[in-house]
């Protein structure tokens, strides 16, 4: 690239400056141009994919079912994860040393075990554990629920439960990092003009740990995602299964991984829509 | 009640505090009338901010009482015990009790009108406009009528320390009290700060003031307390600190100080 700058105040010759070329990273972009354009000419020439299948199931009710299902489910277990996030971060940071010593235990137990192992786990033990789930109002007769905790343990709420306490450690890191990033000079002088202690929390350190936990927050949403596909192992119908279901009658492998692959795209695109709109929302100051 | 503690603004009597083994505080008795403008002042680590912090009860003391216009602070007392007072409790106690940081601490996610506003709107829940209203005036007090939109990143250090004096200022406080106000700014910044706290003793505010800048002791303190290792050495009216310095610390603070 050339800039041609002229200066009147330096004197009787004009001076032509002349940038470096980054030649690097113009070589870099030529060569993995180079290679894609041979993977995508590879996968044209072996048809490995027919369109027309590719497009029928897209937008076949089965696969929109599964999409549906792991967008709900990924979407409430953020939820989920975000709440006992908070909790078990505020455990953490509390000072008080039973209850950081709690919080570090589950975010070591729920962080350090593979999810696919957590949702097996609370499919299988959660009805063990408890034969009935009976739920009532204290002091009366008013019984809300009554049932065989198998029956109440569906592979969606395990699949739920499991997701949302893996990713709850995951979040109460994250909202720990963005608490104390918060000075400790900013809560004194809300505490200083009178603010009680859920107020300092509420209008000065999350506000602001908004901040560092969004774009962190929507990293994890995009994960956890992707990660219903895990929920597809304890019979939950979700995007991955009914794909896989559909292919082992079919043997139209690829363009079923295609289906799937597009959706997971389409909900990615969806969680960094939302993610960009609040980091706008809580701008960097 | 001791008579003397209604009539005072800030009661220090007998106070301790320690952090493990460590003693900050020994046995401090201080007492300041209302509109007396103390300057506190002392070697780094003396216990200056820790002092301070105790008189908001931002830190919990070992012993003794202090008193802000007759009413104990930070705890209740029963018997011969004193029992901590509730989140709740003493947050409402803080609202009277006005603070000036050293590093400002403005809320970095508000604007300079926001932040001013922040102890009207949230603690005392005045109504938007007229906590505006306030928030707009006393920004004009302290120099600053068109910076109101900005944040604090866009100010200078000396900007943000008076807009740090007015959020104070919003919640009428009856005692208000500085931790080194000027002590991150360079001398030309911290002049005009030093400025708007001389208003502020103009328009008779008590104020107990941690600095080390002579000209706010000499020129407009009524008096001195002189602090070495948690410790009052010296108790005594600004002038004669600076004229007859009567302990061999105080002399040799003044001699390095007041060149
Ligand atoms: N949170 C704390 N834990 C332990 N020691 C502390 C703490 N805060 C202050 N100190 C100690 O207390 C002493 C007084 O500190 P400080 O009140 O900040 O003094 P000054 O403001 O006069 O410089 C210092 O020795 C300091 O190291
Ligand atoms: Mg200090």
């Amino acid at each position: 690239m050339t800039v041609v700058a002229s200066c009147a105040m330096a004197g009787p010759r004009a001076v032509r400056v002349k940038h470096r070329l980054r030649w690097g990273a113009w070589l870099l972009s030529a060569i993995v141009l180079l290679v894609v354009s041979m993977l995508l000419g590879a996968a044209i020439r072996a048809r490995i994919m027919n369109a027309e299948v590719f497009l029928a199931y897209l937008t076949s009710e089965q696969v929109l079912l599964g999409a549906r299902n792991a967008l709900i489910l990924g979407t409430l277990a953020l939820a989920v994860a975000s709440v006992i996030g908070l909790v078990v971060a505020l455990m953490r940071v509390s000072g008080n040393p039973i209850l950081a010593g709690l919080s570090a235990t589950y975010v070591y137990f729920f962080r350090g075990t593979p999810m696919l192992i957590q949702l097996l786990f609370w499919f299988n033990a959660l009805p063990t554990m408890f034969q009935r789930v009976h739920l009532a109002v204290p002091f009366t007769d008013i019984v809300l629920l009554d049932a065989p905790t198998t029956a109440v343990v569906t592979p969606f709420v395990a699949a739920l439960a499991g997701l949302g306490l893996a990713e709850g450690a995951y979040m109460a890191e994250i909202i720990r990092a963005g608490i104390l990033a918060v000075d400790k000079g900013q809560r004194a002088a809300a505490r200083a003009i009178g603010m009680t202690e859920a107020q300092v929390l509420r209008h000065i350190v999350i506000p602001q740990a908004a901040r560092i936990i969004i774009p962190a927050g929507g990293n994890q949403y995009i994960m956890l995602l992707k990660s219903t596909s895990l929920a597809s192992a304890i019979g939950f119908l979700e995007l991955l299964r009914i794909s896989t279901d559909i292919y082992s009658s079919n043997f139209m492998v690829i363009e079923l991984l295609a289906v799937a692959a597009f959706w997971y795209l389409v909900m990615t695109a969806f969680a960094t829509a939302i993610q960009t709109a609040l980091e706008k929302t809580f701008p960097q100051r | 009640m001791d008579s003397s503690i209604k009539a005072a603004a800030v009661v220090l009597d007998s106070v301790s505090k320690s952090y493990g083994a460590v003693e900050i505080l020994k046995n401090v008795s201080v007492t300041i009338a209302p509109g007396e403008v103390v300057t506190l002042l002392g070697p780094s680590g003396a216990g200056k901010s820790t002092l301070l912090r105790c008189i908001n009860h931002l830190e919990t003391i070992g012993a003794g009482r202090i008193y802000v216009h007759g009413k104990l602070i930070g705890y209740r007392e029963v018997g011969d015990t004193l029992h901590e007072l509730s989140d709740r409790e003493i947050s409402a106690q803080r609202r009277s009790i006005g603070m000036v940081f050293q590093s400002f601490n403005l809320f970095r996610h508000m604007t300079v009108l926001q932040n001013v506003m922040s102890g009207p709107t949230h603690v005392l829940r005045a109504p938007k406009a007229e906590a505006e209203a306030l928030a707009r005036d006393l920004l004009a007090r302290v120099g600053l009528p068109d910076k109101a939109d900005r944040y604090p990143s866009e100010l200078s250090g000396g900007q943000q320390q008076r807009v740090a004096i007015a959020r104070t200022l919003a919640l009428a406080p009856s005692v208000m009290l500085f931790d080194e106000p000027t002590s991150a700014l360079d001398p030309e910044l911290s002049q005009e700060v030093i400025l708007t706290i001389r208003s502020l003793a103009e328009q008779g505010y008590t104020m107990l003031i941690a600095t080390h800048e002579m000209a706010i002791a000499r020129d407009f303190a009524d008096r001195v307390i002189f602090m070495v290792q948690g410790e009052v050495v010296e108790d005594v009216s600004a002038r004669s600190f600076f004229t007859s310095p009567r302990h061999e610390r105080s002399r040799q603070f003044v001699a390095r100080h007041a060149g």
